[in-house]
């Protein structure tokens, strides 16, 4: 899962678990019966639980594109500390 | 060498750091849990705030595994309250409704009488032996609230106790080893 | 939201927070019923009406209830526990309560009634002041949720008085 999904399915844990419990409220109480409300809310919560725990490809639609190796190489990181044992593995590289 | 011995002592120092934090963490989570158990008994004034309904006596109002929120206040005991008492020499409180009241005039001690919903007899029986009433000291508190099933948590941990240390290594482990 | 575990957890937790809410919210939703039961008891017969031998007066009556509680029952009722107590001061005690009869009703359907019935738990003073002695009847009832608060109320039914004489 990418940076992108993982926001989305946060996002959408939130939405559809708040939905289905409106829904299952709105539903029992109109019905007038507990035990549908906890029915329907339990359904939410399993169909939730399958659209967002599994690592669907659609979340995977914004891969990070690293660096080839290559081409870090040429671009050192910036060293702080600059000692003896520093030196000699630039030297080395040149 | 000095360098290596630098590393080796921050490695060190970095380690006692997290150690130190898991702990205050740890200790965290007990202590706030310990705050509100607290909390609770100050707002509702019984000595145990929540109880678990360990028998079926009061079925089908409560059943085995129910959660009970108890208020112990100054008001009277009346008839048809479900009150948590303690009998001398039992451990167990129990929970069952309240079926008479004897009030006195002088002292305003009350004698009361209980009994479990789904017991056919009352519970003189339950009492010390040659009891016949319950005072207003064996009585912690009167029922005003209800969770369904949540206590089968802490029935199944009293009764298996190698599931409670399993849990309790698991969420050790998943303490000391998580990295915040 | 980076693994399985994480994912799970979060999920968990967010779903049992919103379902306590919920509850709560089917409890609070309770207190805009207004119920209006109502309730008629008439004491049929005393046929016993003695002192026992540790001094204490004791009662046996038929009692005929009728009652209609159908308008306690909410979407968020379990049961509703109904019981009639017998209710009277004497020079010793402020308040005597004793519970004659009670039920059980788990549906709205069996919460009006009425039946023919001798008391279930016995009518017995603490000492012998009964004779002649005013008593109220009192239909208590007491709503147990699915969850959430319980309450109760009750109707009292004054002007009942028992003989003057033993039988």
């Amino acid at each position: 899962m990418d940076w992108q999904g993982q926001k989305v399915a946060e996002q959408w844990m939130q939405i559809f678990l708040l939905v289905s419990a409106a829904v299952a409220f709105v539903t029992g109480y109109v019905i007038g019966s507990f035990q549908l409300m906890v029915l329907i809310y339990a359904g939410g919560v399993v169909l939730t639980a399958l659209i967002i725990i599994p690592n669907w490809p659609w979340y995977n639609r914004h891969p990070l594109n690293w660096l080839d190796s290559s081409e870090a190489d040429k671009h050192p990181k910036p060293q702080p500390v600059v000692n003896s044992g520093n030196k000699k593995k630039n030297n080395k590289q040149k | 060498m000095a360098w290596v011995r630098d590393q080796i002592d921050a490695v060190k120092s970095i380690q006692i750091r997290q150690l130190l934090i898991q702990a205050v963490s740890l200790g965290m989570i007990v202590t706030s849990a310990l705050i509100i158990w607290k909390a609770l008994m100050c707002f509702t004034g019984s000595e145990s705030p929540v109880v678990v309904v360990l028998s079926g006596s009061m079925e089908p109002g409560f059943k085995r595994g129910d959660i009970l929120f108890l208020h112990m206040s100054k008001d009277p005991i009346r008839a048809g309250e479900i009150v948590v008492f303690n009998v001398d020499g039992r451990e167990i409180p129990i929970v069952h409704r309240v079926i008479k009241v004897h009030e006195r005039k002088d002292t305003g001690e009350v004698d009361v009488l209980t009994k479990g919903d789904n017991n056919y007899g009352d519970d003189r029986l339950l009492y010390a032996h040659g009891q016949q009433w319950l005072q207003r000291h064996h009585i912690m508190g009167r029922a005003v609230g209800f969770l369904p099933y949540v206590g089968w948590v802490t029935i199944i941990m009293t009764e298996k106790p190698m599931i409670k240390y399993l849990l309790i290594g698991a969420l050790g482990l998943l303490v000391i080893t998580s990295k915040d | 939201m980076h693994s399985f575990g994480y994912r799970a957890n979060a999920l968990l937790t967010l779903a049992v927070t919103i379902l306590a809410i919920m509850c709560a919210v089917a409890s609070f939703s309770d207190t805009f019923n207004s119920p209006s039961p109502t309730a008629e008891i008439k004491v049929v017969n005393i046929h016993r009406f003695q002192k026992l031998s540790n001094g204490n007066d004791e009662v046996a009556m038929v009692l005929n209830i009728s009652a209609d509680l159908q308008s306690l029952f909410t979407w968020n009722t379990k049961q509703v526990f109904a019981f009639v107590a017998a209710e009277y001061e004497t020079h010793k005690h402020v308040l005597n309560q004793l519970s004659l009869w009670d039920t059980i009703i788990q549906s709205k359907e069996k919460a009006k009634f009425s039946v023919s019935i001798s008391n279930k738990y016995r009518f017995t003073d603490q000492g012998s002041n009964l004779r002649g002695k005013e008593f109220n009847l009192t239909l208590h009832w007491h709503v147990m949720p699915k969850t959430g608060k319980m309450f109760a109320d009750k109707i009292v039914l004054s002007g009942y008085r028992l003989p003057e004489q033993y039988r």
